[in-house]
């Protein structure tokens, strides 16, 4: 369980939930390219994702916090390093093995284009079920209900991607995302495309997920303002994770990034 | 601080090929390919179509040209002017048909490409190009697709041609006359391949008009799935045709009860109701699809295919139409032959006329679906070319199926029942059609004879069977390229395409 290098950085955080961690990045690189043209996304990062925390990982664009989302989440490959979910290294599953794991034990939810347009908004909710070859049990169906409900979906649920605004897209993504209780939620700039107050409902939807059902969920974003919302805000630049905070305000974390600016 | 200097001066991931051929091509020319070769490229499959109907056109038309030679060689036949006559105008039948499905499938073409460059059209129409202009450039990639198409045509076609006869020729089958292979004549269903294939990008740039420069700036929405326009005078219009021509069907087939002359009725009654359902199709095949779609099964797989089959009502109707007129078509004869035969071997004992009657039938109804089944080769083409194009438009969406969990298998699955479920509809409807018309041409023709009584139609097994074989190649190679393609890019890939 030592982890020499982990966090250079790191100041304690605000430890709420289970101290075990859902997901864990050990020393993992990725370099694109060869020889000259080899650029570096991510440089031995190593992090922690505890169980039933609302996690944030912060910095500017091409700081690498989507390449380490992609590789946590098994949708992209190391070139070393591994990654731990629960106890099952998926730096070492196939192709068939990883695509389950996506489908029963991660929920995502990505900027846009979250939903199958064909499917109406019920389909896209069950459709990790419905791939699965199995229709929801009962137990489930009620938890889905009872998410269609709170997201305020109730009347939407025989309408098609298209005709929802953004923030209800969204709101469905997360319903999707949530409907399988998966061990863990990736949203990559969830409120990219909303206003600010879809993309406030949208945040307090995640907050509420993770502080009253203990869903462990990371989120990567560049926007203070969400990043605001998490129990835990790990700042990624150049690759490398260089400073962690615990629950802040937008005004504390803009301080960090502007602060990390400077010193770079 | 190193590693900033690198990522500066390093190209972008995913630059790495690209740097690398400009450099190869660096010292000798410039690395762009002329404009000309670029759009042709994109536009492979309607040249490969425009090129397929010139072929077709000139090598039937030289054919025909052929026999004249052969007749006018041999003094003993005389009239040979009709005889020439005759021939040029069931070659123009099978032409013509030709052509006009070929124009359905360069218009879906066309019609997916525009769908696929939206943000550059947007772009253009930002800067200040008018939405005219933009269909007008579409237009001229038409005119040059189908002069590219009926060059290779011309080629192609006439090379075929005489490569046969000189075979022909050397094996003693033909006299070995001075042959003229070209003819004024001949050179027509180039031209009119031209025509058509202008005509085809005009009709399917339509699309041109409805892209906003808003498009550009980078607020891509998803786009509405199963809105159709609506067009209530060709939908009136091909119900009057359908009705009316099915009247006039069912009038032949009562008079051909008493007088064998129904059938030139029921033959007048065919053309306007299949006219009436080709015009129509776009409020039958959709339904037909969605109705194949649920007998694939209720699992996610064959539900997502369903949807997919019909997302685009307009463009899978068009990708099937032309596969439902050949076979239509092909079903038609074969019923009708096959009816008639049954009958008159029915009437006669005897053997050896038996079995020259068989031979003629069969050899008639060979040549006539080979004729026919070559309409049917360009539609398969337009439909394999509708799946490759449809897929690669679904980059993100195939990503996001794997993201939450679709294997590549179900993906693949899923493009296979696709493709199967385009396939065996246009096939059913098709053969379904034929039936009908093949039936009532025989009855019509036959009714009197058999005492003003019905006679059931036979359906040939060997069509039936070579049918079926059909629909599965023709699912199975729909379906290769595109679900190679889209299950060769990883999720990560996918997600980012825009």
């Amino acid at each position: 369980m030592t982890h020499p290098a982990a966090h250079p950085t790191t100041t304690t955080p605000i430890s709420r939930g289970g101290a075990a961690p859902v997901a864990r990045v050990e020393n993992v690189t990725k370099s694109f390219g060869l020889g000259d043209g080899r650029v570096d996304a991510l440089r031995d990062v190593s992090l922690d994702l505890r169980a039933g925390q609302f996690t944030a990982v912060m910095g500017p664009s091409g700081s690498g916090k989507s390449t380490l989302m992609h590789i946590t989440a098994g949708l992209d490959q190391a070139t070393s390093g591994r990654v731990l979910l629960g106890d099952t290294d998926i730096t070492r599953l196939d192709d068939t093995q990883l695509t389950l794991l996506r489908r029963r034990r991660i929920g995502f939810v990505f900027q846009a284009f979250n939903l199958v347009p064909t499917l109406d908004v019920s389909a896209n909710i069950e459709l990790p079920f419905r791939l699965d070859g199995r229709r929801a049990t009962a137990d489930e169906r009620a938890w889905i209900g009872w998410l269609v409900g709170t997201l305020g979906l109730d009347s939407r649920l025989t309408h098609r991607p298209h005709q929802l605004s953004g923030g209800q897209q969204q709101r469905v993504a997360i319903a999707r995302a949530l409907a399988t209780r998966p061990d863990l939620i990736f949203a990559d700039e969830p409120t990219g495309n909303l206003d600010s107050k879809a993309g406030r409902d949208v945040l307090e939807v995640l907050r509420t997920a993770s502080r009253d059902h203990g869903q462990s969920i990371a989120m990567v974003t560049h926007d203070p303002v969400a990043a605001s919302y998490a129990d835990r805000v790990v700042f990624l630049a150049d690759g490398r994770i260089v400073h962690e905070v615990g629950a802040s305000t937008p005004a504390e974390i803009s301080q960090v990034m502007l602060d990390l600016e400077r010193a770079a | 601080m190193t590693a900033a200097t690198a990522s500066v001066t390093a190209p972008r991931p995913g630059g790495g090929p690209g740097t690398r051929s400009s450099e190869r091509s660096a010292g000798t020319a410039p690395r762009t390919r002329s404009a000309l070769v670029e759009q042709l490229l994109e536009h492979r499959p309607s040249v490969l179509v425009a090129a397929l109907g010139t072929t077709f056109g000139v090598a039937l038309l030289s054919v025909s040209h052929i026999v004249e030679q052969l007749i006018a060689s041999d003094p003993a036949v005389a009239a040979s002017g009709t005889v020439s006559t005759m021939l040029d105008l069931v070659a123009s039948v099978f032409v013509g048909l030709a052509l006009y499905v070929g124009a359905i499938v360069t218009a879906n073409t066309f019609t997916t490409v525009v769908a696929g460059r939206t943000p550059t059209i947007a772009l253009m129409r930002l800067l200040g190009s008018s939405a005219r202009d933009q269909r007008r450039s579409v237009a001229r990639e038409g005119l040059l697709v189908g002069v590219a198409g009926a060059l290779i045509g011309i080629v192609v076609g006439t090379l075929l041609v005489v490569v046969a006869v000189t075979v022909l020729v050397a094996r003693g089958t033909l006299p070995d006359l001075d042959y003229a292979y070209v003819s004024v004549g001949g050179l027509v269903p180039a031209v009119a391949v031209v025509l058509t294939t202008v005509a085809a990008a005009w009709i399917g740039s339509r699309r041109v008009l409805q892209v906003t420069p808003l498009q550009a700036t980078g607020v891509v929405q998803e786009e509405p799935v199963g809105s159709r326009p609506r067009r209530v005078l060709r939908t009136v219009f091909a119900a009057l045709l359908v009705v009316g021509g099915g009247l006039l069907l069912l009038a032949g087939v009562v008079i051909g009860l008493a007088d064998a002359i129904g059938v030139l009725i029921a033959f007048v009654g065919g053309v306007l109701s299949f006219s009436g359902v080709v015009v129509g199709a776009h409020t039958v095949m959709p339904a037909m699809l969605a109705g194949v779609g649920r007998l694939f099964g209720g699992g996610q797989v064959a539900r997502l295919a369903a949807e997919n089959a019909v997302r685009q009502p307009e463009r899978s109707t068009r990708a099937t139409i032309g596969i439902v007129i050949g076979v239509t078509l092909v079903t038609t004869m074969s019923v009708a032959l096959e009816t008639l035969r049954t009958f008159i071997g029915r009437l006669s004992e005897d053997p050896v006329y038996a079995a020259e009657l068989d031979t003629m039938f069969t050899t008639t109804l060979l040549i006539m679906a080979g004729l026919v089944g070559f309409s049917a080769v360009i539609a398969a083409v337009g439909m394999v070319n509708d799946m490759s194009l449809s897929v690669l438009q679904r980059r993100r969406e195939l990503g996001l199926l794997r993201a939450v969990g679709s294997t590549v298998g179900q993906i693949r699955g899923m493009i296979l029942l696709e493709a199967a479920q385009m396939a065996v509809t246009a096939i059913v409807v098709g053969v379904v059609l034929g039936t009908v018309y093949g039936w009532a041409g025989a009855q019509a023709l036959l009714g009197s004879a058999n005492q003003g009584l019905l006679i059931a139609p036979t359906l040939p097994l060997p069509l039936l069977v070579g049918l079926a074989l059909t629909a599965a190649v023709l699912a199975g190679v729909a379906a290769l390229v595109p679900a190679r393609r889209a299950t060769s890019v990883t999720p990560v890939e996918a997600l980012a395409a825009r």
